[in-house]
């Protein structure tokens, strides 16, 4: 049983003090228990769960900091249990648990949910679940609801959260009468494929374009046809992922040719769309944005009946697609998806959209909506197709997109040093923030007084400077947004590119700074050409970051107190019992997100995770774990060990950072842990030149 | 504005026109002896200088490349102001980017410095069977209205230098020695006596 257990998905959050009065599911802690005396003996329970840092005095803080925060601890007990449950059933491969899920939550609430949800922790998948009642329940709508009047529907996900609402149980159930047919044509197949789910999704607003494809009426034959093809067209997506990571993704729009009549359109993993609030297209990931013109006017109407009815519509699920919306005033973002992210990193992804077509025009578009409902927003996006694009990419491969953090290439703390004087004499001299990158990752940077620059806004800079070739040509001056520092102004980009991949931007709030932002230039070049930093800085991205393998094996000169804690292990445990691959302890990758300072390490990937296809979905996994660590209803959370078929994933967050690691799936938990103190030690060490300090211009 | 001093002028020179008319192809020919078939949309502006040597004197042209997309036209005076030539491109297969040209040279004859030397530059000539403005239709445009014409290639480097040999031969002609506009100091006292006045 516990092999069994261990084999499959065995999620475990644990808090910091394990309180037993807290602990509600003992058999899956009993479970626990067997699975840990295989890997080791006498392990105590509490210490384990705990990564307890057992020398280096900054964590040491950390844990009497927790202990001090015991109450607090205790409270959130219970919703860290439901996150386990959660958690276990998402990572399933079998597709029936999380369905059921989804019934359980329709049916009966958040208690039910929760007592489910520990059960199937433990206990295999219940293997036969009618399909049927599956997709019917996996519809669900989800509102803001922000008006307690207001809901009258099954709750959901308890107080604030998402729920269902009476007044659109009609639009729900046309849909559920939709996607009843074509279940009942599908029989036996697994799920709703891509195409139907967009399908079922359009055809209660009646535009016409479910008819015309007409696609519950098709023969179950060529459903199925059609859905081995998806399944094909999915993986070559993963082979185009291959490519895209590889061989330097290539910008620009794909696929123009593609509207929603499309197969190809259709199966498409994931669409983000802009529209006007009038239904007017403004841009889409795929196809050609007119020929949408439709499918436009289809969100529009679902999202215009939700807030008809005094509501806002945040999520509607449709078998495996999620279907995300995100209102800015005049402007509506939708992100239809079947890629099993969660919610918040989905709507999070809108955000930074809507936060890249701000730094293109500004948040002021919205007076052309008031003068003009029917505004066409589409020519004063020209030419930016690509900038939106390489943004979407970055969705599946940048930590910053849903960290909220930057990061810094690893440079000897003098040749930063040099760098950041430079830029700051400029930034004395009258310009707002000069920032120093080399591909996405910040070299240096400095801001005028009480100038701040969000994290945020660096990735959308950085995105919109790397993906207009326009300005590798020349020296360049453009209008640009910085939708943090202000929605509503343009400040004046002075953008240059020192070498190929190296880049500095110089902002100014005056329009006519051209010249003197290019003495800045020249003088800034000159420095670091004579101080050798770009010679420095082309070595460092040859060179790479943090490699895993090079985790010092003894980090911190006090090992000799080995930390009551885990000291039961005898030093037998700590050989690297998978040499060659990774790192020590089966340490597979790491990321270090410095909260003070908003930045964050990634460790290079290493042997095992070598792959693009790999990276992508570790990239996933912790997109993830962060999601779950950082549930706005039953977070934050502390400590999370995950174990499933691909890795063991660890976090740990404290006040002053987070750690994300990846370990080999059969490693060791003590083990783990032990490595990951050994990981925040190494950071610590080595952070003057893994992060750019002292620059402080992040006031928050 | 162009400055003269010991036979070398430096002159800001603009281009304008419709997105995709191939301004920056045309710069990019002319700076760097380059063409690429897709060539990116450009944003904001890229700056260029390239120096020439016409008669006796050398011509130094700061030259801004401007976006041809919509965005970007309320802040062309940014880039036109005080320019002393401007060169407005149009795609000779697109009778749209010509009644954009049209417009261009209406603004800069409204706000551009009225010593402006403007050239209007029918592009794509490479493009002959696809043909749809007139060669006689825009020179007779252009002389209605005081801009010289020539049609130009990029691709084919027809015309480009030419283009911007002729601009450099008629600059100090149209434009009469004086100092440039950011260097005039004579304001300056009367101001800050203004200035002294409201203090005191």
């Amino acid at each position: 049983m516990a092999s069994d257990s261990a084999s499959s998905a065995l999620a475990d959050v644990s808090a910091a003090d394990q309180n037993p009065n807290t602990i509600d599911n003992p058999s899956r802690y009993a479970v626990e228990d067997q699975l840990r005396s295989l890997a080791l003996t006498e392990a105590d329970d509490d210490e384990v769960d705990e990564p307890v840092p057992d020398k280096a005095p900054p964590s040491l803080q950390e844990s009497t900091n927790e202990v001090a925060n015991t109450d607090r601890l205790v409270i959130k007990e219970n919703g860290l249990n439901r996150t386990v449950g959660t958690v276990a059933a998402e990572r399933r491969e079998s597709k029936a648990v999380a369905h059921s899920v989804e019934a359980g939550e329709e049916v009966g609430g958040a208690e039910v949910r929760e007592s489910y949800l520990n059960e199937i922790a433990i206990v295999k998948a219940p293997p036969s679940i009618e399909e049927s009642n599956i997709v019917l329940n996996d519809w669900r709508l989800a509102h803001d609801g922000n008006d307690p009047k207001k809901r009258s529907g099954i709750e959901v996900e308890g107080e604030r959260g998402s729920h269902t609402v009476e007044h659109l149980k009609e639009a729900e159930k046309v849909v559920r009468a939709e996607a009843g047919e074509c279940d009942s044509t599908l029989g036996d197949m697994q799920r709703m494929n891509s195409e139907l789910e967009v399908d079922t999704l359009v055809s209660p607003s009646s535009s016409g374009y479910a008819g015309e494809r007409g696609s519950s009426s098709i023969g179950s034959a060529s459903e199925i046809d059609e859905i081995e093809e998806i399944c094909e067209v999915r993986d070559d997506d993963l082979v185009d992922g291959i490519a895209l990571s590889q061989a330097p993704w290539i910008p620009g729009k794909r696929h123009v040719d593609e509207d929603d009549a499309s197969v190809s359109w259709r199966k498409r993993k994931k669409h983000f769309f802009i529209l006007s609030h009038s239904g007017k297209p403004i841009y889409s990931r795929y196809g050609d944005v007119h020929k949408l013109a439709g499918f436009s006017a289809t969100l529009q109407a679902i999202i215009s009946f939700v807030e008809n009815g005094g509501d806002r519509v945040k999520l509607v699920r449709a078998g495996k697609h999620q279907v995300v919306f995100l209102s800015k005033g005049p402007i509506y973002l939708v992100c239809i998806s079947c890629t099993e992210e969660p919610y918040e990193a989905l709507r999070g992804q809108l955000e930074l959209i809507y936060g890249q077509m701000i730094l293109i025009l500004t948040k002021s578009v919205n007076r052309c909506f008031e003068k003009n409902p029917k505004f066409d927003m589409t020519p004063l996006l020209g030419g930016t197709d690509v900038v939106f694009s390489s943004l979407a990419h970055c969705f599946s491969w940048n930590p910053a997109t849903f960290l909220h953090a930057y990061t810094s290439l690893p440079l000897a703390y003098p040749t930063r040093q040099a760098a950041g004087s430079v830029l700051q004499d400029v930034a004395d001299s009258g310009v707002l923030f000069a920032i120093l990158m080399c591909k996405h990752k910040v070299v240096s940077l400095v801001g005028a007084q009480k100038a701040s620059l969000h994290p945020d806004d660096m990735l959308l800079l950085s995105n919109f400077v790397m993906s207009s070739e326009s300005f590798r040509t020349s020296e360049s001056f453009s209008p640009i947004c910085v939708p943090r520092y202000n929605p509503m102004a343009f400040l004046y980009a002075y953008v240059h590119y020192l070498d190929a991949e190296t880049y500095l931007m110089l902002l100014s709030t005056s329009s006519d700074a051209f010249y003197h932002l290019k003495e800045c230039r020249i003088h800034i070049e000159a420095v670091l050409l004579k101080s050798n930093v770009l010679s420095e800085v082309q070595r460092s991205m040859f060179d790479g970051g943090m490699h895993v393998e090079d985790l010092p094996v003894d980090p911190s000169p006090q090992s000799g107190s080995v930390s009551p804690h885990l000291g039961q292990h005898s030093p037998e445990t700590f050989r690297d019992t998978n040499a060659g691959i990774g790192g020590p302890s089966g340490l597979w990758h790491f990321i270090y997100r410095s909260i003070y300072l908003d930045q964050y390490v990634s460790s290079e990937f290493s042997t095992p995770i070598n792959t693009p296809r790999q990276q992508k979905r570790l990239y996933r996994a912790y997109q993830k774990l962060y999601a779950s660590m950082h549930d706005r209803e039953i977070g934050p959370h502390k400590t999370q060990f995950r174990r499933d078929e691909n890795y063991v994933l660890l976090c740990w967050v404290t006040e002053h950072f987070e750690l994300y690691a990846t370990f080999d799936p059969l490693a060791d938990k003590a083990l783990a842990i032990k490595t990951c103190n050994r990981v925040c030690q190494w950071v610590k060490d080595v952070e003057n030149e893994i992060f750019l300090l002292g620059a402080s211009p992040f006031s928050w | 504005m162009a400055t003269i001093g010991h036979s070398n002028i430096n002159a800001k020179l603009v281009l304008l026109g419709d997105m995709g008319a191939g301004k920056s192809s045309l710069v990019l020919r002319f700076v760097k002896g380059q063409f690429l078939e897709f060539q990116e949309s450009t944003i904001g502006a890229a700056f260029f200088s390239q120096t020439l040597a016409v008669n006796d004197a050398t011509v130094k042209f700061e030259i801004w490349d401007t976006a041809g997309q919509e965005r970007y036209h309320s802040l062309a005076p940014m880039y036109y102001r005080g320019a002393a030539a401007a060169i407005i491109v149009y795609d000779m297969t697109n009778a749209g980017s010509f009644a954009r040209a049209k417009k261009w040279v209406q603004e800069l004859q409204k706000q551009g410095n009225p010593n402006m030397v403007m050239a209007l530059a029918g592009n794509k000539v490479d493009l002959e069977e696809k043909r749809s403005v007139s060669a006689e239709e825009a020179r007779s445009y252009a002389e209605e209205n005081g801009l010289f014409f020539m049609e130009t290639s990029a691709k084919t480097a027809t015309n480009v230098n030419d283009i911007f040999y002729e601009i450099a031969k008629r600059l100090p002609r149209a434009q009469p020695p004086q100092n440039p506009a950011g260097m005039v100091l004579v304001d300056r006292p009367t101001e800050a006596a203004r200035a002294s006045t409201c203090c005191s």
